[in-house]
């Protein structure tokens, strides 16, 4: 009688309507956890949640209107006038106006600006530039160039959908809150707490206890990730392992530059240190993005390098990489690589070399529009001469005459990955492979 | 006379099959290899060369040797002959592609010297295999676009899309949709991040009402006039339409005309809370019971003296509202939070077509029956191309409007029809 009893209860229940839904809710906390620093000023993964560039990239790579509403340009491209948005507001009310955006612009615009004046026209700002900018839009974008109010180093006030909350002088912890009158609509979660410099290890640890619902996963560790059962999202290769050679002092010589880009082993670099996660290449672009990568050799040539060598005898180069563990023993095997070749390599942490002969870089790939990639990515190595062509040929060569100094040896594109709790919903990267926050929703939220 | 017809008929099929071979494939390729080769014969000149295809591409491996015969002919016009391995010359085409499109690459290598050549061509589409069941859902893109849709309506007129910050209207031609006319909304501020908007096509057909968040449109069409479209916009916190009387097809004497069913004069209206995503619960038609908020609702006409309303919460309950009493629904655990009615000739003929509640990149439909508080599925999922972020019936019932939101970060405008099995 009694188990008739429970069976009917336990139909009963199953009968019962059930929820359901695909909808975002609004509502809950989300907790973030990252391996850097979660600060906006150090390009941290807050940055993006609380300000906005004049555009952004929209789904096809292409920049969409932002702060700004619309621009056109003038006089071949070396004068683009921007319109802002009106009825925006800074999270401390202010109203954002040109001379607010000309301000942040002004302040942000670094050795490598891509324009050489702006100015504030009305509700517009003017970009004047003695070379063309054809990809000044989509640099708009990027995150060197976001809008925000000047007050006060420890402070940061933007228009993006979160405000920084408490106190934001802590570096390992920054708790943001939603901006109710964000111009793209309130987030749905009413607050991300971001906690930096976790290890890997304890990431995934508060993950599994449920402290953490979004936590990081390099690349060489996604086949562990994946072995874990951790429910992980990755995005496509996005970031560039790249090997930057100088050009002056010992490697003043073109040919002691070729003869590294050709003694370096990618395929060790990818099938020990990362996993088999990482896309080989010698060249700055992703196949995916132009097709024509497989015309940049990768092949390893210790009997060229040698050649190419000859007699050259290099006194002892630095390689500098970043402190982290997996950077570091990407640059031992590149030294051994090197040393193979008869280099005289040694490897020292990025923040206190006094010299870097070498350096490992971590490039990433801002847009996937081929054209406007290509110019940022030449930027951040230095090389500000704007990127005109934009067909596949004429790409293809501004890239080779690049990569035919070997100032720039890429060797692998990586993804960028995360793992997320059960109550992550609708979690999207961006083309640069950072989560998309702000449309993040939480299951649990009522 | 009939003869005449029946050959032209078998003609008209046997051209059609042909058309359709696999053999026709090569003609694709005609166009680029010309081009290829007209760039490779500039850079070669004159002469012999030895010729290498490699295949990086999505290409089928089979079309291959129609590709090199091609390029082959096309070299040979140009005054260059592809010879054995002998040759001096080699001229090393690679077909590759990116993520949007195909790249055809020659790297023509004279002694030390490697020149390269390269031409780009549009990525060919596939076809998605549907799935079978009882009922069957069919899917046909109706549209595909970068801009965020948030929803759509088919008009003899055009397509009609209701974009964050626009209304854009599309007309058909033979090449495809065109853009037609695109008119701001008036918004330039999103009040929630979810977007929502509803469109239904005005009483005499030939044009629309549209709300958004805040907002609603209006358009009509005059076909006498040279600007053929008239949209209005207003700022409006007005209740939404949610549900329109349905126009029901029936067979008199042979001919078939459109009525409308006597079982709402007027429609269904509820207001929408601009600053989320979902309606208040309260509406304009005096349901006889409190609501509660809700995401979707479809009326579900099972005969002129029956059609209640569906009404899924955001609390994921599905509830039916039948003369003035909510009861829950069961076997709806499947069930998303959008859901529209659909008119079939299977069945019970009303069917209701919900969205999926699994992960949002990989999305389906599916077919359900609701005799009673039940729902029964009627037909398999069909798998959509990414997230369903809106569903709504066309003005006769019989297809739906769905807009999918794909992995590729495109939106897809889908026309959801049903078949029997």
């Amino acid at each position: 009688m009694l188990r008739q009893v429970a069976i009917s209860c336990l139909i009963a229940v199953l009968a019962l309507p059930a929820a359901a839904r695909t909808r975002p809710h609004y509502g809950g906390t989300l907790h973030v956890e990252v391996d850097g620093d979660p600060m906006p000023q150090h390009g941290g993964i807050a940055r993006r949640l609380i300000f906005d560039g004049l555009t952004r990239l929209g789904s096809d790579g292409t920049p969409v209107p932002a702060l700004a509403i619309r621009w056109t340009s003038e006089n071949s491209d070396h004068r683009w006038q921007f319109w802002l948005r009106p009825g925006v507001h800074f999270h401390n009310d202010s109203a954002l106006t040109s001379s607010a955006a000309e301000l942040s612009l002004n302040r942000s615009c670094g050795a490598f600006c891509p324009w050489t004046a702006v100015h504030a026209v009305g509700s517009s700002v003017v970009f004047t530039s003695d070379a063309p900018m054809p990809n000044l839009p989509a640099l708009l974008a990027g995150d060197d160039f976001l809008i925000g109010l000047d007050s006060g180093s420890s402070s940061f006030v933007g228009t993006g959908p979160f405000e920084a909350a408490g106190d934001t002088s802590k570096v390992d912890a920054q708790r943001l809150v939603a901006n109710e009158n964000c111009w793209r609509g309130r987030p749905f979660v009413d607050s991300i707490e971001i906690h930096g410099h976790k290890s890997i290890r304890d990431q995934w640890l508060d993950l599994s206890v449920g402290r953490a619902d979004i936590v990081e996963v390099p690349a060489e560790q996604l086949r562990l990730a994946q072995q874990q059962h951790l429910n992980v999202i990755a995005s496509q290769p996005v970031t560039l392992l790249a090997l930057a050679a100088a050009d002056s002092s010992v490697l003043a010589n073109a040919n002691l530059r070729a003869a590294i880009a050709l003694a370096v082993d990618r395929s060790a670099l990818s099938n020990v240190i990362f996993q088999k996660q990482g896309e080989i290449t010698a060249s700055m672009l992703p196949a995916a993005l132009t097709g024509y990568s497989f015309l940049f050799p990768a092949d390893r040539d210790l009997t060229k390098a040698h050649e190419l060598r000859g007699g050259l005898n290099a006194s002892a180069l630095t390689l500098a990489a970043d402190n982290s563990a997996t950077m570091q023993l990407a640059a031992q095997r590149l030294a051994l690589n090197l040393h193979e070749a008869g280099f005289n390599v040694q490897v020292a942490n990025a923040a206190t070399a006094q010299h870097k002969d070498l350096a490992l870089l971590e490039l990433t790939l801002g847009s996937s529009q081929p054209q406007s990639a290509l110019e940022s990515m030449l930027r951040s190595v230095g090389v500000a001469t704007p990127v005109v062509e934009n067909t596949p040929a004429g790409l293809y060569k501004t890239e080779h005459e690049f990569l035919q100094t070997h100032t720039l040896i890429p060797l692998l594109y990586l993804p960028r990955a995360y793992a997320i709790s059960g109550r992550v919903r609708d979690l999207r990267l961006s083309s640069d492979g950072s989560p998309l926050l702000a449309d993040v929703s939480l299951q649990d939220a009522q | 006379m009939k003869l005449v017809c029946l050959i032209a008929m078998v003609i008209g099929c046997l051209t059609s099959l042909r058309a359709q071979a696999p053999n026709a494939a090569p003609s694709v390729w005609q166009q680029p290899a010309a081009a290829l080769a007209a760039q490779v014969a500039d850079l070669l000149g004159p002469g012999q060369t030895h010729l290498t295809i490699h295949n990086l591409s999505t290409i089928p491996i089979d079309q291959i040797p129609s590709i090199r015969r091609l390029l082959v002919q096309e070299l040979k016009a140009r005054g260059v002959l592809t010879s054995g391995t002998e040759s001096a010359n080699v001229v090393r085409v690679t077909l590759s592609e990116n993520a949007r499109e195909r790249l055809w690459v020659a790297e023509v290598v004279e002694g030390d010297e490697t020149r390269v050549a390269m031409i780009r061509l549009e990525a060919g589409r596939t076809q998605q295999p549907q799935s079978t069941s009882g009922l069957t859902l069919l899917k046909q893109t109706v549209l595909t676009t970068s801009g965020q849709v948030l929803a759509a309506l088919e008009t003899p007129n055009g397509l009609v899309l209701v974009e964050p910050e626009e209304i854009v209207i599309f007309v058909q031609t033979p090449d495809g949709w065109h853009e037609q006319k695109r008119v701001g909304i008036g918004q330039t501020r999103a009040l929630s991040r979810d977007l929502r908007a509803v469109i239904y096509l005005s009483p005499d057909s030939a044009g629309f009402s549209a709300f958004t968040a805040g907002s609603t449109c209006t358009g009509s069409y005059r076909s006498a006039q040279a600007e053929t479209w008239t949209i209005h916009c207003h700022e409006s916190d007005d209740p939404w339409t949610i549900v329109q009387p349905p126009v029901l097809q029936t067979v008199s004497a042979g001919q078939s005309t459109e009525t409308q069913m006597n079982v709402s004069v007027t429609p269904f209206k509820a207001f929408y809370n601009a600053a989320r995503n979902y309606f208040t619960g309260v509406v304009n038609f005096g349901p006889g019971v409190d609501l509660p908020p809700f995401y979707s609702a479809a009326q579900i006409v099972r005969s002129a003296a029956s059609a209640p309303l569906l009404i899924g919460g955001i609390d994921g309950k599905v509830q039916l509202l039948n003369d003035g009493a909510l009861k829950g629904v069961s076997g709806t655990r499947d069930w998303g939070s959008d859901f529209a009615a659909l008119r079939t000739a299977c069945g019970s003929g009303a069917q209701v077509v919900a969205s999926g509640s699994g992960e949002a990149s990989n999305d389906s439909l599916r077919g359900y029956e609701l005799p009673a508080q039940e729902a029964i599925p009627a037909s398999a999922p069909l798998a959509m191309d990414g997230a369903v972020t809106a569903l709504a019936s066309s003005p006769d019932g019989k297809s739906l409007i769905a807009i999918v939101h794909t992995a590729a970060n495109q939106y897809e405008v889908d026309r959801v029809t049903a078949s029997c099995n």
